[in-house]
């Protein structure tokens, strides 16, 4: 039906002109919209070269990122008993291997990981 | 007088520090001047590649044989270029290069592809609804090709610890559309050393 409404009565044709020029321009009408759509337009087709120099800051950049998020959540869940940063149990001295010991004599172990060289920091134990 | 040397010292060693975060500089190069930097694919290679495709193309037998046999200049078609390097490199460069080396030789004619000219024929289309009479342009009056323009781009890798040697090899060739029959083959070979 779309297709007929397209097809015009079939006119003379021009000197050389295609016998079939209107499976095209049927073909062509139905799709028209589309395509014209992205004129005067500018497509973006970039793609990402590689730059060493880049590459080494965006690395750097990343490492940061990564660290500073280690911090923030080993901070924020530094004495949380369901953290899974403390592996489901604040092992207070059982079992610990010698690391985290707290309570035992090493003061040290106590600070918290953020704030503690600028004194921003309160103990709560 | 050892403290005024000692912070002479230290606002050096940090004015150097400050400025040689933010040292970059860009100067505007010639895009003839051959600059080669971590030895990939770059603007001189492509450079290369058209120049001596573009001698290849115009200079050899198939167009007298077209132009004797036909009585009128070629038209080409671009077809796919094929990459099966190992790293992204662009043929529209080299083959822009060539394109306009055909036109303004006149001996070579050209007629769109691709998705431009699936653009043209959806304008083509839009105006036989509100183009005025006089102005519409019609279908059916393309100029077909005579010949396709296709190729492939190659490379070769052979690297030991920090020495690196890499052949590329860009491969045109123009097939006749009605008898298949290909006319014409180009090509370049580039080889780099690269050591680090």
């Amino acid at each position: 039906m779309a297709f007929a409404s397209f097809a015009q009565t079939q006119t003379s044709l021009e000197p050389d002109q295609n016998p079939n020029y209107l499976q095209s321009q049927n073909r062509y009408m139905m799709m028209k919209d589309s395509l014209i759509a992205s004129e005067n337009t500018t497509p973006q087709q970039t793609y990402k070269a590689y730059d060493w120099y880049q590459a080494k800051l965006d690395n750097r950049a990343a490492r940061r990122e990564t660290r500073r998020e280690i911090r923030l959540a080993n901070a924020y869940n530094y004495n949380n008993y369901y953290s899974p940063y403390n592996y489901g149990y604040n092992n207070f001295g059982y079992n610990n291997f010698g690391f985290n010991n707290f309570g035992y004599n090493n003061w040290w172990s106590m600070r918290p990981l953020i704030g503690y060289r600028s004194g921003n920091w309160n103990f709560c134990y | 007088m050892k403290l005024n040397s000692f912070i002479v010292v230290l606002l050096l060693v940090a004015t150097i520090a400050t400025t040689s975060c933010s040292n970059r500089k860009v100067t505007r190069v010639d895009p003839s001047e051959q600059i080669d930097l971590s030895g990939s694919w770059n603007n001189t290679d492509s450079r290369m590649v058209s120049d001596q495709l573009i001698n290849q193309i115009l200079g050899e037998k198939w167009l007298t044989d077209h132009v004797t046999a036909k009585g009128k200049k070629p038209v080409v078609i671009v077809g796919m270029v094929v990459n099966k390097s190992h790293e992204h490199i662009e043929a529209e460069t080299f083959v822009k290069d060539l394109e306009r080396a055909c036109l303004l030789s006149t001996k070579i004619g050209l007629v769109q592809s691709g998705k431009l000219r699936e653009e043209l024929r959806a304008e083509k289309a839009d105006q036989q609804s509100n183009a005025s009479q006089s102005t519409m342009k019609k279908f059916g009056l393309e100029h077909g090709a005579d010949y396709i323009l296709q190729g492939s781009i190659n490379s070769i890798v052979d690297a030991y610890k920090k020495r690196k040697a890499v052949t590329y090899q860009v491969n045109l060739e123009l097939t006749n559309l009605e008898s298949n029959e290909i006319v014409w083959i180009g090509d370049k070979k580039i080889s780099k050393y690269i050591k680090n």
